[in-house]
């Protein structure tokens, strides 16, 4: 064993000294070649998966196959939309993106014709978008749930157009490899506004009705498995019940215990029915009388505005929903 | 391995796809192969009869073909969520190579593993989780004295 290790360090050292030799005359290498190894190189594969696991991110754009006007049409095509490709294109340039650009392009000594980009950016559809997205939405809520007041359908509007779900629903449908922007990864406000452009591009090209639908197909599904009050924030449930039952003249609720359990223990529970004459609206548990009381309250605001957890799930077939789109255009 | 120790996810779909419209997760296929290998002659014959017909069937797929010198024929599947998917179709014929395109067009790029239950819902009970006092009468209703049987 041990005169074999030494024969191959021989033999390794008389082939560099070869490589040496021939690559400094560039003659006889033919005769000094240095032999195949013999052993697998165990450890390569281990260091270049390693290596490709460090490398940093990289943006899609600067990988190896990348053909942005095939990616922006497969983009209209995977959406069953007919965007107009020229205004989808702009929907995607970001001011920061022209911005960085055109700072890059002066540091490369460009003279300033050559600077100027003459790309639109999509502030403009973005604003379009946003404005049609709010409006619309507000327009469905208020027809699916009339006993909703203003401030909650407001909460459900703001919570589908906020940034969070927005730029959610923009990664997972690869906004981002098209969006051009300054940063990477790309921040979600640029997301968002990217994807509210898109908006606008679609109502500028096909119309206020198709974009109804698209609004309402990616933005309302996502209330699926969502409480009311996880988005509507409501402090004090009891105060807002008392007001909705005078605005419809009931009698104020009265709290009962109706069952308990535990009271002794640490983990107590009771059941808080509320009754409007003598009539239970509502009942909801609790581990102390307050949360119960609260949570009751919950329960019948719920009821009361129609949008218990067992409500009718939203209708997404073909519309017949023409006024809601046209209160949403002569709103904007 | 046990049903416990494997990993396993429920029944999901990428932004409740099909609720509202279907839009297929696959956004970009890749097929690398070598152009004169002999284990990339399935992926050759797949360029030249079903590449077409492939793009043609799924129009928001980006279909990349790239003949370059490479250690084996693949195919990369990138998807919505940002998976890439890489498919070694060494020694595949064409006809092969077009059913795994198709395939991986109809996947959804969730991992795929095992998956609980075959589904799934958001609001697991319509009538209200089962709680200790279901269907017992409340403690304000009064009880009167228990009249012997008539």
């Amino acid at each position: 064993m041990a005169t074999r290790l030494i024969l191959r360090a021989a033999r390794r050292l008389l082939a560099g000294a070869g490589a040496g030799a021939g690559a400094g005359t560039g003659v006889g290498r033919g005769a000094h070649a240095t032999p195949p190894r013999r052993d697998k190189k165990r450890w390569l594969r281990a260091y270049l998966e390693q290596q490709r696991l460090r490398a940093p991110p990289q943006r899609r754009s600067e990988k190896p196959n990348w053909d942005y006007h095939a990616e922006v049409q497969a983009f209209s095509h995977r959406l069953h939309e007919n965007f107009s490709l020229d205004l989808l294109k702009t929907a995607f340039v970001n001011s920061c993106y022209i911005k960085a650009e055109e700072a890059r392009r002066q540091g490369l000594g460009l003279d300033k014709e050559a600077v100027a980009l003459n790309l639109q950016d999509n502030t403009k559809l973005s604003e379009q978008g946003e404005s049609f997205s709010r409006s619309y939405l507000t327009q469905c809520f208020e027809g699916a749930y009339p006993n909703l007041p203003a401030k909650g359908i407001g909460a459900l509007v703001d919570f589908l157009n906020s940034q969070e779900l927005v730029s959610y629903v923009a990664q997972n449908l690869s906004i981002q490899d098209l969006t051009l922007c300054a940063e990477f990864p790309v921040p979600p406000n640029v997301l968002q506004r990217t994807f509210f452009a898109v908006i606008g591009a679609l109502l500028d090209s096909s119309g206020p009705e198709k974009t109804g639908i698209f609004v309402r197909d990616f933005l309302i599904p996502q209330l699926i498995g969502k409480d009311l009050f996880e988005i509507w924030e409501v402090i004090n449930p009891m105060g807002l019940l008392v007001e909705e039952l005078t605005k419809r003249n009931i009698s104020s609720p009265e709290p009962r215990i109706t069952r308990q359990s535990g009271v002794n223990t640490v983990l107590p529970v009771y059941f808080v029915g509320l009754y409007c004459d003598k009539k239970i609206i509502a009942e909801g548990p609790g581990e102390t009388l307050l949360a119960a009381e609260e949570e009751a309250a919950r329960v019948a605001l719920r009821k009361l505005y129609g949008y218990t957890e067992n409500r009718r799930p939203w209708d997404y077939s073909k519309p017949k929903q023409g006024w809601a789109v046209e209160k949403a255009i002569s709103s904007n | 391995m046990t049903g416990r120790g494997t990993p396993s996810r429920f029944l999901t779909a990428v932004l409740h796809n099909g609720v509202g419209r279907y839009v297929r997760q696959l956004q970009r296929l890749q097929l690398v192969f070598s152009p004169t290998a002999p284990d990339a002659r399935g992926a050759r014959q797949f360029v030249e009869e079903a590449a077409l017909d492939f793009a043609r069937r799924h129009p928001g797929v980006v279909l990349y073909v790239s003949p370059r010198p490479c250690p084996a024929p693949l195919l990369l599947a990138e998807y919505l969520n940002g998976t890439v998917r890489e498919e070694l179709v060494a020694s595949k014929n064409g006809e092969e190579i077009a059913r795994l395109a198709a395939k991986l067009a109809d996947q959804s790029g969730l991992d795929i593993i095992r998956i609980r239950k075959p589904f799934h819902t958001a609001n697991p009970s319509v009538q209200g989780q089962w709680h200790p006092f279901t269907n017992k009468p409340s403690a304000l209703t009064v009880r009167g004295p228990r009249l012997p049987p008539q």
